[in-house]
């Protein structure tokens, strides 16, 4: 099973241009909204028709503007979750999930609607209506209903978006074990990286309607190719860079020559670090590499974890003067936050990565 | 009271309504979900009777449907005879007459229902006539009454273009409004009366009957 899609549309404000394929694996569909993941989605199940370029689902050509030919959405057997799920609000959950299978005969009709609502663990609410059901049962009815016409290709988009959030582990839990069953291509859409980390094997990265990355997700969170795709994957710490000698960068904007280990054919335009991967130490730390005195600009509380706001070099003006953010759990933070200023950080050449740009 | 003309006036309205709902629904449905950029040239002029006197429109139709046009001279030529001062054409002005109380309900009513639900019905493999009968007529129902409703008693009520085209044959063109009318000017006021009041109840009557029974209709699937 495969799917590949390449097309172009111009759409209001920008001009929507992907390139990828899907094999086995959920592909993950990731960028800010606005990026055109909808747009692709809808593109691909026949709702919008693109200006040019081919979509091929596992060796049938559902669009190819060169030969003229659209295959209409019905019949496509690509199957759709929408983000709001559009279930019928005047069936029934069993209705629901047999609307397509009006073509069957009765019997195996009955026998693939029993089969969806026990997958989906949906029995006992077969004759109810969806009004009545919560967010996380609506959206399994969804998924059941689109995967009882047994489609050669499952695209989702936003599947969490509308939910409450203590909803949604259970409900990504479930989704990924029928996501693990399911023989056809998936897609799946989120602005969510985590969400589509855990989900995919392999991610495409939209930014501004076109494909920014794509590739297996370790490596996109690894090595991510542009400073855009750092950012959308949750990078937060960036500076401007140039290379001083074999194995050395100057972090211009953080003031500091940082050793790297990386290897870069083009000169780096942007040296970067995730937040997590950056260590502090209380006093100097004699063996390390890339360690710096530091001072506290600011910091950010969440329930388990602290971002701090550090600034490289000397004390900081004020809040908003700052060079790095580094995310420590409390226990952590709790050891040091009575500790005297400057703090060591540390920012280390195997964490740190170059972006050319 | 004048039963003939009363029987005359239900079964205009009962044709014309049952017309409309035929030829009102493709009309409004392409109303609705069309993206032609002159769309709005014929949306005015389904709605055009709405606002040009019945005489206006009895006029050109008397003139259009009359032996001098082909269409008329078409209709004489299989039914041998002409079109106005016939239930025929009585039937096709007052059908003409009722376009928009027909086709701006029903309209209105499709434009309630949610994109989506079309696309997810296409994407299920439903074909555009299946997605219409499984999921734009039930949900837009409301909308499919009321025109239904408007359009039979928009014909109850008619009198303009009754009088221009079908003249006032009793037991053909004959209807209630029409009776009432030459009741009056015969002053035969209480017989006027006593059909007026009988038209009065029975539009209320229906109009109550089938708002409430569509209210009913509506709740139904909300409530469980």
């Amino acid at each position: 099973m495969s799917l590949e899609v390449a097309i172009e549309k111009q759409v209001s404000g920008f001009r929507l241009a992907v390139e990828f394929t899907a094999d086995g694996a959920p592909v993950g569909l990731l960028g800010p909204s606005g990026s055109g993941k909808s747009m692709t989605l809808r593109a691909i199940a026949g709702l919008e028709t693109p200006d040019r370029g081919r979509i091929v689902l596992h060796g049938r050509v559902l669009f190819d503007s060169a030969r003229r030919i659209n295959v209409p959405a019905r019949a496509r057997r690509v199957g759709l979750l929408f983000q709001h799920y559009a279930l019928f609000p005047h069936l029934t959950v069993a209705e629901n999930v047999a609307f397509g299978l009006r073509r069957l005969p009765g019997p195996e009709r009955a026998r693939r609607v029993g089969q969806q609502l026990a997958a989906a663990h949906l029995e006992e609410l077969a004759d109810r209506y969806p009004a009545s059901l919560s967010g996380g049962e609506q959206q399994r009815v969804a998924l059941g209903r689109a995967l009882a016409v047994e489609p050669e290709a499952l695209l989702l988009d936003e599947p969490f978006s509308a939910l409450d959030t203590h909803l949604r582990g259970a409900l990504e839990r479930q989704l990924r074990e029928t996501l693990g069953a399911y023989r056809g291509s998936t897609l799946f859409v989120s602005h969510n990286l985590e969400e589509a980390y855990r989900v995919c094997g392999e991610l495409v990265v939209l930014a501004r309607g076109s494909v920014a990355a794509r590739g297996p997700k370790e490596e996109i969170f690894r090595h991510p190719p542009t400073l855009e795709v750092a950012r959308l994957t949750g990078c937060k710490n960036f500076s401007r860079a140039c290379r001083t000698a074999e194995g050395f960068v100057q972090a211009l904007d953080w003031g500091c020559v940082l050793r790297v280990t990386q290897q870069f054919a083009k000169p780096p335009e942007h040296v970067a670090i995730r937040a997590h991967h950056i260590r502090l130490h209380a006093a100097a730390a004699p063996g390390r590499e890339n360690v710096f005195p530091c001072w506290l600009a600011a910091i950010t509380e969440t329930p388990f974890r602290v971002t701090l706001d550090l600034r490289i070099g000397g004390p900081p003006s004020g809040p908003a003067d700052f060079h790095v953010q580094a995310e420590v759990f409390k226990q952590e933070w709790d050891a040091f936050r009575n500790l005297p200023q400057p703090w060591q950080v540390e920012l280390a050449p195997d964490r740190l990565f170059l972006l050319p740009d | 009271m004048n039963w003939q003309a009363i029987a005359l006036s239900l079964k205009l309205a009962a044709s014309v309504a049952g017309i409309l709902l035929l030829v009102g629904m493709p009309i409004a449905y392409w109303v609705t979900f069309s993206r032609w950029r002159w769309k709005f040239l014929i949306e005015a002029v389904v709605a055009l009777p709405l606002v040009l006197p019945p005489t206006v429109l009895g006029y050109y139709v008397l003139v259009g449907l009359g032996p001098r046009t082909f269409p008329g001279r078409l209709w004489q030529s299989w039914f041998g005879h002409t079109l106005p001062f016939t239930f025929g054409g009585l039937l096709i002005a007052s059908v003409l007459y009722s376009l928009p109380f027909a086709v701006q309900p029903f309209s209105a009513g499709f434009e309630t229902v949610d994109r989506g639900l079309i696309e997810a019905s296409w994407t299920l493999g439903a074909s555009r006539l299946g997605t219409f009968f499984r999921v734009i007529l039930p949900l837009s129902a409301a909308g499919a009454i009321t025109g239904t409703v408007l359009s039979f008693a928009h014909t109850i009520g008619e009198f303009g273009v009754v009088l221009m085209v079908g003249g006032n044959i009793p037991g053909v063109t004959r209807t209630v409004s029409i009776d009432i009318y030459d009741q009056v000017q015969a002053a035969n006021y209480g017989a006027a009366n006593r059909t007026a009041v009988l038209l009065l109840l029975f539009s209320f009557l229906v109009l109550s009957v089938i708002y409430g029974a569509n209210r009913r209709a509506l709740s139904l699937w909300r409530k469980r």
